[in-house]
């Protein structure tokens, strides 16, 4: 029986798949030069907003409006000074499609026996 | 152009060809024999720079396909379970619809046996029948004794042997 004769190969196949491949090194060191150059500008925009909400937070709490009720915690408070209309909801249920969770499962890792045994303890 | 990119380019030169060979064996289909090998490459091009000569290059190269391989496998066999089905099912059914297959019946039958070993085993299969890697090569890969492939390989043709003449009966 002949042994590599029964799967054929598109002509030029392995030439192609051989570029892509040679393109490796190049498209790794692409990707972290991009991150590198925009670096300082994200440090920067990210500390500005952290002294603008932190410093909003303390003038609302210094001009006593957080004192209306007092049985908020100071974690409460920032919260609200952050978002004081209240349209952001804080803790929302995650709705995970098939497919994030069948994503998550692969990546963590998990074998086919763990997940037959957690199926098994749900049905119980 | 780098010392370590020159010694990948040369890699992919040297070993694509026969890896993919294997990878498309292992993995029954053109699109994810490509995928992989892709994956299979760039872990040996983040991989090189710790390149310490330990092994030879080739036992290295095929040493990182065949983990990743079997990697890729087990992740299968999750995907396949949290559709209830089976990687065997799967695999079959990769073969039997494969457009790129040209070979004659008892070859598809044996591809399909070949697919229903255990993941370990076929791997060992698929290097020594199609990829004819001589026993020591298998045993530099895989850290497996000589005598333990034998072994395991002479169980696997037993299995295959048996599966395919109860295929014949059943004809």
């Amino acid at each position: 029986m002949a042994k590599r004769n029964d799967i054929s190969l598109p002509e030029g196949h392995l030439e192609a798949l051989q570029e892509k491949l040679m393109a490796i090194p190049a498209q790794q060191q692409e990707a972290p030069r991009g991150v590198r150059r925009l670096a300082p500008y994200l440090a920067y925009a990210a500390s500005l907003a952290a002294l603008v909400l932190m410093g909003n937070a303390i003038l609302r709490y210094s001009a006593g409006t957080a004192n209306q009720d007092e049985g908020w915690d100071y974690v409460s408070y920032l919260a609200q000074s952050l978002d004081p209309d209240g349209q952001i909801e804080l803790i929302a249920a995650p709705q995970l499609s098939d497919e994030e969770i069948e994503s998550y499962l692969i990546a963590s890792n998990i074998s086919v026996e763990q997940l037959y045994s957690v199926t098994y303890e749900e049905d119980y | 152009m780098s010392d370590n990119e020159r010694i990948f380019h040369q890699l992919v030169k040297d070993y694509s060809e026969q890896l993919w060979w294997h990878v498309r064996r292992m993995v029954g289909t053109q699109e994810d024999a490509d995928d992989l090998l892709q994956e299979i490459f760039l872990k040996v091009w983040n991989a090189l720079p710790s390149f310490r000569g330990e092994s030879g290059l080739y036992t290295w190269i095929w040493r990182i396909a065949t983990n990743e391989t079997l990697n890729w496998l087990r992740k299968e066999r999750v995907r396949a379970a949290l559709r209830f089905s089976s990687i065997d099912a799967e695999m079959e059914r990769r073969i039997q619809a494969d457009p790129f297959f040209n070979g004659t019946e008892a070859q598809r039958e044996l591809s399909k046996a070949v697919a229903k070993l255990p993941e370990k085993q076929r791997q060992i299969f698929v290097m020594r029948w199609w990829d004819e890697l001589s026993y020591d090569e298998i045993s530099a890969i895989t850290g497996t004794s000589v005598g333990a492939l034998k072994a395991s390989f002479h169980i696997a043709q037993k299995k295959i042997k048996l599966n395919l003449e109860e295929l014949d009966v059943s004809k």
